[in-house]
């Protein structure tokens, strides 16, 4: 094995895990069992590390191996680095009816008439999404293994979601992915954030919606149920219209766990005690981040416990709404779209 | 929106009925669950986040017999919430008939004006402040044992004692200024 696939090993097993290392390699299916064996697994990474290299160099493998054993890792650990959801824009008629194959060679294909040398690995996971590892090349050197770029792409929707991509890499990547998923265009979701499984989940909506509705069922039972009848709360009506129009802008049970926030303010300063402020004519701009382990049900507390007023403003609620993070607000029109949606109680 | 009115319904027989108004709605549910295991006389806890009342429960609402508001020291709004209720109360509660209870005193991110706030707010209301631990189940007993003591004589069950008697012996007096020349 030559020094660089030597390196890639070594930061690949600094990288993985210790607690799923085990469990990634009989994954990953290259070490016959005795070698499996061999490996004990309570030594510190170096010495694992070292012992491991000397097992690919006595089976041969390759670098291309050593890619497939990443690959795996990463889809398992998909909630590391930044995540960037984009979507695609113009169905072509036989975009809903793309099968994997069919994909897969499209994909190759254009990609390698755009980029060479590129290498590019392709695999289905079980929950229908098709990673894609892509390690770019150019005409004066092979390809970049150690700063791949992982795409998921769930077919027959049209998110895809990116890590690790530089602009320069982007046309070619957006390309590539339009043609072969037979769209038009592609657009940035303004949705990014550390764990895949959270922005996928908000994008296609894998949470409990709460609609409004004209007769809600008894919320009683929702709101902590006071089994003592010597107990009685005074305000129980508003506590569960707060409830509830916290849950219609912000679902119900477990939500995605979105990490960040971020508003970026285009528009005037409004104070009339500060005039120097008020007179300047260029906008002023700012940045507002909202930021916490598990965002969405911090903002859905905070709307149910009576600290953000109820209904919730539509900069928080579009959140959920139209699945993004990032926002920019100007003085007409922000963003979000400006109307109210009312529930109806 | 009326006034909570301490004398305008009629008591009932060998119960007493608390009102526990708090900005958070945490500590209250803790002390309401300890308070009704009094078996002495029945207790009857209404929780409420905030004073006004609303109108839709006054039928059915018994006699008020003690007012507690509930403020969590670590959070200003909590303070600004209890400020404000306290002015939809009937003047006729402050005669024995309210008590603060401050929970996070001991906590380091408190600022000091903020307790002197409340003292102060205490002293000029002639209320009783007591000082409560809620996160641990030793604490929430401590704090219903004294909440207890103050709601017996409040609703009349300790002869020859009248909460406003309890109140004179038990209320915030106002901190002494430094600047005051003391008497040789």
């Amino acid at each position: 094995m030559d020094d660089s696939t030597k390196r890639l090993l070594q930061r690949l097993i600094r990288r993985i895990p210790a607690q799923t290392l085990r469990t990634t390699l009989e994954k990953w299916g290259r070490l016959t069992a005795a070698q499996q064996r061999s490996m004990d697994f309570t030594q510190p990474k170096w010495a694992l590390s070292e012992k491991l290299l000397a097992i690919c160099e006595e089976n041969g493998l390759t670098a291309k191996h050593i890619t497939e054993l990443e690959m795996t890792n990463v889809i398992d650990n998909p909630n590391q680095g930044m995540w960037y959801a984009f979507q695609l824009m113009d169905p072509e008629d036989d975009a809903n009816s793309i099968e994997l194959t069919q994909f897969k060679e499209q994909f190759k294909s254009h990609l390698r008439e755009l980029v060479r040398p590129v290498s590019i690995k392709i695999k289905k996971h079980t929950d229908e999404a098709v990673w894609i590892r892509i390690a770019w090349g150019d005409s004066f050197s092979r390809p970049n293994h150690l700063k791949p770029t992982y795409v998921v792409h769930h077919l027959q929707t049209p998110y895809v979601f990116v890590t690790s991509l530089t602009s320069k890499q982007k046309p070619l990547l957006s390309q590539a992915l339009v043609l072969s998923a037979r769209y038009q265009a592609i657009k940035d979701a303004n949705l990014s954030g550390r764990k895949l499984t959270a922005i996928r989940d908000l994008l296609m909506r894998k949470y409990q919606q709460v609609f409004p509705t004209m007769y809600p069922s008894p919320l009683g039972e929702r709101n902590q149920v006071v089994s003592n009848p010597h107990i009685e709360k005074e305000q129980a009506e508003p506590a569960a219209n707060r409830l509830q129009m916290a849950c219609e802008a912000f679902g119900d049970g477990t939500l995605p766990q979105l990490q960040t926030v971020v508003y970026k303010l285009e528009t005037k300063f409004r104070d009339h005690t500060n005039k120097t402020m008020t007179e300047r004519e260029e906008p002023f701009s700012c940045v507002v981040k909202f930021a916490s382990t598990n965002l969405l049900e911090s903002l859905r507390h905070c709307a149910s416990s009576g600290i953000a007023s109820t209904p919730v403003t539509p900069l928080l609620s579009s959140i959920l709404q139209k699945g993004r993070n990032y926002f920019v607000i100007t003085d007409n029109g922000s963003g979000p779209s400006t109307q109210t949606r009312q529930p109806q109680t | 929106m009326a006034l909570l009115k301490p004398f305008s319904k009629l008591p009932c027989l060998n119960t007493a009925n608390i009102l526990l108004v708090e900005s958070e709605e945490q500590f209250q549910q803790s002390l309401a669950d300890t308070l009704v295991e009094e078996t002495a006389f029945t207790v009857n806890v209404r929780l409420a986040k905030s004073l006004p009342l609303p109108m839709e429960n006054e039928e059915s609402r018994p006699r008020i017999d003690l007012v507690v508001f509930i403020i969590n020291l670590t959070s200003e709004l909590s303070f600004q919430s209890a400020e404000v209720s306290l002015k939809n109360l009937d003047p006729g509660y402050f005669l024995g008939k309210v008590c603060f209870m401050v929970t996070n005193a001991r906590n380091a991110s408190v600022p000091t004006e903020r307790l002197d706030a409340v003292r102060k707010l205490a002293a000029s209301l002639h209320c009783p402040m007591l000082f409560a631990e809620d996160q641990t189940p030793d604490g929430v007993t401590n704090a219903t044992e004294r909440l207890l003591t103050i709601l017996k004589v409040a609703a009349g069950f300790v002869p020859m004692a009248t909460a406003l008697y309890l109140s004179n012996l038990t209320r915030r007096t106002a901190p002494p200024d430094i600047e005051q020349p003391s008497f040789d």
